[in-house]
């Protein structure tokens, strides 16, 4: 019996797929997560239902929990822009984190050498830095991917960790705040460092800087013939190159403004939120950030929205705990959310079919 | 096509019903939510840095929790665990004072800074900060002497040791680290002179795979005896699995490592956090700094395991006398830095100041703090 | 004839916006050779994919063995006696014969005796009257030699009905013979085979019975022994076709291409093109004959500037383009239709306007796309060029053959080149796209063009040239000129026999 009702469900490729699974799937995804989750919360003796409304309520439901949800977005949408650029062209940026990291220093060092500019020249100052060290990081191992076909999925993957101890060094070491009794934590900056914020809250600059850099990768990409290439080389490369495109300059030119937008929301995280560096200063944006780019489909305006609903996901489950759930079932919940939404994605490409006409019962 | 926009209108109509549901179903949570606020219960809530667990730091706290609910009935507590000493910390504060809570425990150095920050835009809301110097009018900081415990602990380890070599993991170096690896070091050298502590470093809190590993790596350069300054039993284990022999840390870890435990310093928080919440209830709480000592019963060791000499016990008892008394305290001269300066002449203490600022190692002890 | 094999009854299949097959109908016997003839987007495939388990029809019943089946998997296909071999093959190309073939075996046990599995390949071999060697690693193997290897992977599985997808498209004259041969004596055993082609000379020669799809319907079964060429078409078309191409007058003009003693590496790095000089007037077309693999599509990519040159000088219009980049030989008129159309040629994933774009998109001195005016464009093109597409913004990979082809044909004339680079235009196409792509090469050599056309067909080669080149192992090995010269005489100079001096145009 089993077998027969296994042999009716079968995937079959979709030809074309419409507008409306697009949609459709990631939030029925959502659905089944959520159930899934709940028979583990109904064993727990509490009901989903109000489980699941206050993560909703604590991530949307008051203007400082919604405030919040967009402080964790901001970091999200930088560092999904910038993976979505470079998983545009099939370059597998799995390096987000680090180059975070690294565009988190630059701006640092910036921070801590001159806290006596002027906020009109520390701040862009600060900026420009972590983008370019953030884009360095990106173009190190662009250049053999570039020239020698070597696979950035490793080599991007692999200069995150030394980013990170990097950063681990300087704030052990000789970037340590001297009055910070050995924690692993710079000196605060200056106000001229810090990046200001929305009213009461901690919406900071940030906001706008990743409102501007959707805007323009939107255009680059939709409009510009620099994104025309873009696009061409990730669908093919051969047909770039037999098209003339410059596909090693391009190659190193995204790669640099994927790891530069990582670098931006480094800068971002330490001039807005944690006004210093401090070991620990990224919980996985980096690594979040590819999944937002993936479940966006890489376009830019999705990457905005997904980016706050990952926001809410993270802030909403802090705000479960308070009501008698541990971390352990939070963490869960997210796990089990992802875990279909990811796995949903097979039903965009595929459609399920049940049965075939005529089959027997 | 016809059929697919049908189909289409269906589900979008189904979607907006379940944000329907959504929205509205808050705004019913809401309007609940108004109830409890009047009644009389006094909301405490707790920020754990790590997850509460079965053993360790955050267990302690959370035991203490439960102790304060059952002395004070009147008394609703939350918690939240695993929470970064980071951008996230200001916000579960925030969420935990706009929730109405009045006393609000933060029990990792960490939060120092967001501490202050949340509690300026609270000024009805007490903030406790455990091991931190920042006070504000309605922060207070607490701790616990444990430098006192870790001193006795020091001379279990010491008496045990055969090869004279004990492994320390320790988390940071911070001050409250250092003057446990300082008091654990001069408790052994009291009882055996010729033994040396050795320090590893593991730059966290919590993660036992990290943890162990570092034991093991301990337990490899020849240590027989290795102590800990971490949130789990990790290093015990490694201890138990090479038949060697552990001082736990935080809580009784007996269960962990039952064959390796000789005994460990232990957080007794619970009269602590009774006497606070007390004292906010009926409006007589003043800011301050708590230090508390052995004699408070804050801090305290663990059940010694089976393999304890009864002379090593009655040692450890005087000591432990003296100290609850008054009449010693573990940093009194003289005492001597690794290069072997003088750096608190004989007969002379240490001064409250002078602790909270450790940055050095006593004479005993191997290791380096990075500066 | 007894009870049929395999009986596909008003088979159904739709796609969103398509119905690939309309109660298309199909009768396989025993024993039989059966052509699958149809234009491309005939419905051939579909109706192929659905015997195989890759889709399910949306109606109609399929029998074997007067035995309704469900195929609801390409195993189940696979368990019922029915293989395919695609056109591209599904190999292992660092794996040899023998352990390609032990890869899919679906028998139990996880150990196989591999000094067995060489017999029994062997005794295949000789069965079938062809050689093989099953220790050979794939990658190691000619053409025809690996299409042999994945027939036999599929005999191997059992199957009974054998689906072979344009088995000669990659073939040379004898090595199609070849596996006619081979194919005749397997239906001789009993097997049933089902060809899926549009070649009408091949399927004339080699076909038991022919059935004709067009616009996803069964137009008819024939006995191949009955029919003409001229009725098959009308069948696949639904009108008479032209066949024969008119006879070109001669245009003559300066030299486009001179090429001098070139050189280039493949992709292997050995040296795929050997001191090579040739050259192109306007209004001609040079035919390159060779058997693929010879170094045509390295020649193409060394005109077009994506291989760069080991030596030798390189020409456009009296300029030296030794040295040029790609972008350089497009300003100076290089159009190139590549051997893969799909994904070199056009860009799978994006719509007619981009690929449209493709090369044009440099032209403008904005750093902005104008896409209204690109869409103009575009839309001027496919109507000039009939190529039928449902939108202009679908994807381009969801195009039929024929109007791929068609849609690159006619972005790279739209570009007015003076030279057009076309290797295998024709491959793959039907009689009606065959006869478009041929009238558009001979209204270009009209304009004055210079065309380097590269094709496998001898026939086509002959018909459109104005002189043919043959390729040897890099090497020209003559050049001919068509009127004068026999295929036997090219035929001998693809094997690498060097034309007398005298002969030489």
């Amino acid at each position: 019996m089993r077998c027969e009702w296994m042999a009716k469900i079968h995937f079959e490729k979709r030809n074309t797929t419409a507008k409306w699974v697009l949609f459709l799937v990631p939030i029925l995804s959502i659905v089944v997560g959520l159930c899934f989750a709940g028979i583990f919360i109904v064993t727990t003796g509490k009901n989903p239902l109000d489980v699941y409304l206050l993560m909703f309520e604590g991530a949307f439901g008051s203007a400082y929990g919604l405030s919040e949800t967009v402080v964790k977005a901001i970091p999200l949408m930088l560092t999904g822009l910038g993976v979505s650029l470079a998983f545009r062209m099939q370059l597998w940026n799995i390096g987000a984190e680090g180059q975070l990291y690294m565009g988190a220093m630059g701006a640092t060092w910036l921070a801590l050498r001159f806290p006596e500019w002027p906020a009109y020249l520390l701040l862009p100052g600060m900026l420009l830095l972590g983008f370019l060290l953030g884009g360095i990081w990106g173009l190190i191992p662009a250049i053999p991917r570039a020239f020698l076909k070597v696979n950035e999925t490793i080599t991007t993957l692999l200069l995150n960790y030394v980013a990170i101890l990097w950063v681990d060094y300087l704030v052990y070491g000789p970037w340590k705040d001297p009055n910070g009794f050995n924690f692993p934590i710079t000196a605060p900056f200056s106000e001229n460092a810090i990046l200001p914020v929305l009213g009461p809250s901690r919406i900071h600059v940030g906001l706008l800087i990743a409102f501007v850099a959707t805007i323009l990768l939107f255009v680059i990409l939709r409009y510009t013939k620099w994104g025309f290439e873009i696009r061409v080389s990730g669908e093919s490369a051969v047909a770039a190159q037999y098209a003339g495109m410059n596909y090693v300059r391009n190659i190193l030119l995204v790669m640099f403004i994927s790891g530069g937008l990582a670098g931006i929301a480094g800068m971002t995280e330490v001039s807005g939120i944690t006004q210093r560096l401090q070991h620990g200063i990224s919980p996985g944006y980096g690594y979040t950030a590819i999944i937002i780019a993936w479940l966006a489909r890489l376009n830019p305006w999705a990457i905005v929205v997904v980016s706050f609903v990952f926001g809410g996901l993270l802030v909403g489950g802090y705000s479960i705990q308070t009501s008698g759930f541990s971390a352990a079932t939070v963490a869960m919940l997210q796990g089990a959310i992802l875990f279909f939404v990811v796995g949903g994605e097979i039903f965009i490409e595929h459609r399920l079919r049940l049965g075939g006409k005529g089959g027997k019962p | 096509m016809d059929k697919f926009k049908c189909k289409y209108r269906v589900l979008l109509l189904v979607a907006f019903l379940i944000a329907a549901v959504l929205v509205t179903g808050c705004g019913g949570q809401k309007t609940a939510d108004n109830k409890p606020a009047g009644s009389e219960k006094l909301k405490v809530a707790f920020v754990y840095v790590g997850p509460v667990g079965d053993a360790g730091w955050s267990y302690a706290h959370d035991q203490a929790r439960k102790y304060l609910e059952k002395e004070m009935p009147n008394v609703e507590t939350t918690f939240v665990e695993s929470v970064p000493e980071g951008a996230d910390a200001e916000r579960v504060l925030t969420e935990l004072a706009m929730k109405g809570n009045k006393v609000i425990f933060a029990t990792s150095f960490g939060y120092m800074d967001y501490v202050q920050k949340v509690a300026q835009k609270f000024p009805d809301v007490v903030f406790m900060h455990c091991s931190g110097f920042k006070t504000a009018k309605n922060v207070g900081t607490y701790f616990g002497r444990m430098y006192q415990a870790r001193y006795l602990s020091g001379i279990a380890a010491g008496k045990q040791t055969q090869g004279n070599v004990i492994g320390y993991v320790a988390a940071f170096p911070i001050p409250e680290v250092i003057r446990g690896i300082n008091a654990f070091t001069l408790g052994v050298q009291s009882v055996n002179p010729n033994a040396t502590v050795k320090v590893v470093w593991t730059n966290t809190w919590y993660n036992p795979a990290a943890e162990k590993d570092a034991a093991k790596s301990l337990l490899d350069a020849g240590a027989d005896v290795i102590a800990m300054h971490q949130d789990t039993p990790g290093p015990m284990q490694a201890a138990e699995e090479k038949g060697k022999f552990a001082i736990s840390y935080n809580t009784d870890m007996r269960s962990f490592a039952p064959k390796a435990i000789l005994t460990g310093p232990v957080w007794n928080w619970g009269p602590y956090y009774v006497k606070v919440v007390k004292a906010v209830a009926d409006k007589s709480w003043k800011s301050e700094q708590y230090w508390g000592s052995m004699s408070e019963n804050i801090v305290d060791l663990a059940p010694y395991g089976p393999m304890i000499a009864e002379d090593t016990k009655a040692l450890i008892a005087k000591k432990k006398e003296s100290i609850v008394k008054g009449e010693w305290d573990v940093f009194t001269g003289p005492i001597t830095d690794q290069d072997g300066q003088v750096k608190v002449p004989a007969g002379q203490k240490m001064s409250d100041k002078e602790m909270l600022e450790f940055n050095w190692f006593v004479k005993g002890v191997e290791g380096k703090i990075s500066k | 004839m007894g009870t049929p094999l395999v009986v596909m009854r008003d088979i159904t299949k739709s796609f969103p916006g398509v119905r690939a097959n309309d109660q298309a109908n199909l009768v396989i016997h025993k024993g039989e050779i059966h052509a699958l003839l149809g234009e491309n987007g005939a419905g051939k495939s579909t109706l192929m994919s659905i015997l195989t388990g890759l889709y399910r029809p949306d109606s109609g019943e399929i029998r074997i063995n007067d035995q309704a089946v469900e195929l609801h998997s390409p195993k189940a296909a696979v368990e019922r006696g029915i293989g395919m071999v695609h056109q591209h093959f599904k190999l292992v190309k660092t794996f040899t014969v023998a352990e390609n073939i032990i890869l899919g075996l679906q028998t139990s046990g996880e150990y196989y005796h591999l000094p067995l599995i060489h017999n029994q390949i062997r005794e295949f071999c000789q069965e079938y009257g062809f050689r093989i060697d099953p220790a050979a690693k794939v990658w190691q193997l000619s053409i025809g030699e690996q299409q042999r290897a994945e027939i036999i992977k599929v005999l191997f599985w059992g199957a009974e009905i054998l689906i072979l997808d344009e088995p000669t498209a990659v073939l040379t004259p004898q090595e199609a013979t070849e596996l006619y041969k081979m194919l005749r004596l397997m239906a001789d055993r009993g097997k049933a085979i089902i060809v899926i082609s549009h070649k009408l000379n091949e399927v004339l020669e080699n076909t038991d019975r022919i059935t004709v799809l067009r616009g996803g319907k069964s137009i008819g079964t024939v006995i191949t022994k009955h029919t003409t060429e001229q009725e098959l078409t009308t069948m696949m078309v639904g009108r008479s076709v032209l066949l024969d191409v008119p006879v070109k007058e001669q245009y003559h003009g300066d030299n486009i291409l001179t090429l001098k003693q070139v050189s280039c590496l493949g992709n292997r790095g050995q040296l795929a093109i050997k001191q090579v000089s040739l050259e192109i007037a306007g209004g001609e077309i040079l035919g390159i004959a060779g058997v693929a693999g010879n170094g045509q599509s390295e020649l193409a990519e060394l005109i077009a500037g994506i291989r760069s040159l080991e030596g030798g000088e390189k020409y456009i219009d009296g300029t030296n383009h030794t040295d040029s980049s790609v972008r350089t030989l497009i300003k100076a008129g290089v159009s190139y239709v590549p051997e893969d159309r799909l994904g070199t040629g056009l860009v799978p994933g994006l719509n007619a306007v981009d690929n449209f774009l493709l090369k044009s998109y440099q032209q403008s001195s904005s750093w902005f796309i104008n896409w209204r005016q690109a869409v103009e464009s575009t839309q001027a093109m496919i109507a000039k060029f009939d190529v039928k597409m449902a939108s202009l913004l679908n994807p381009v990979k969801m195009l039929s053959g024929g109007n791929l082809q068609k849609l690159l044909l006619a972005r790279e004339i739209s570009a007015d080149p003076r030279l057009i680079i076309a290797v295998y235009p024709m491959r793959g196409l039907d009689v009606g796209a065959m006869e478009t792509v041929r009238k558009l090469l001979l209204a270009q050599r009209a304009a004055g063009k210079g065309i380097l056309l590269i094709s496998e067909e001898l026939d086509e080669l002959f018909a459109l040239s104005d002189r043919i080149a043959v390729l040897h192992e890099g090497e020209v090995m003559g050049i001919v000129d068509p009127q004068a010269a026999t295929i036997e005489a090219v035929g001998m100079m693809m094997a690498g026999k060097r034309m007398l001096k005298q002969d030489a145009v």
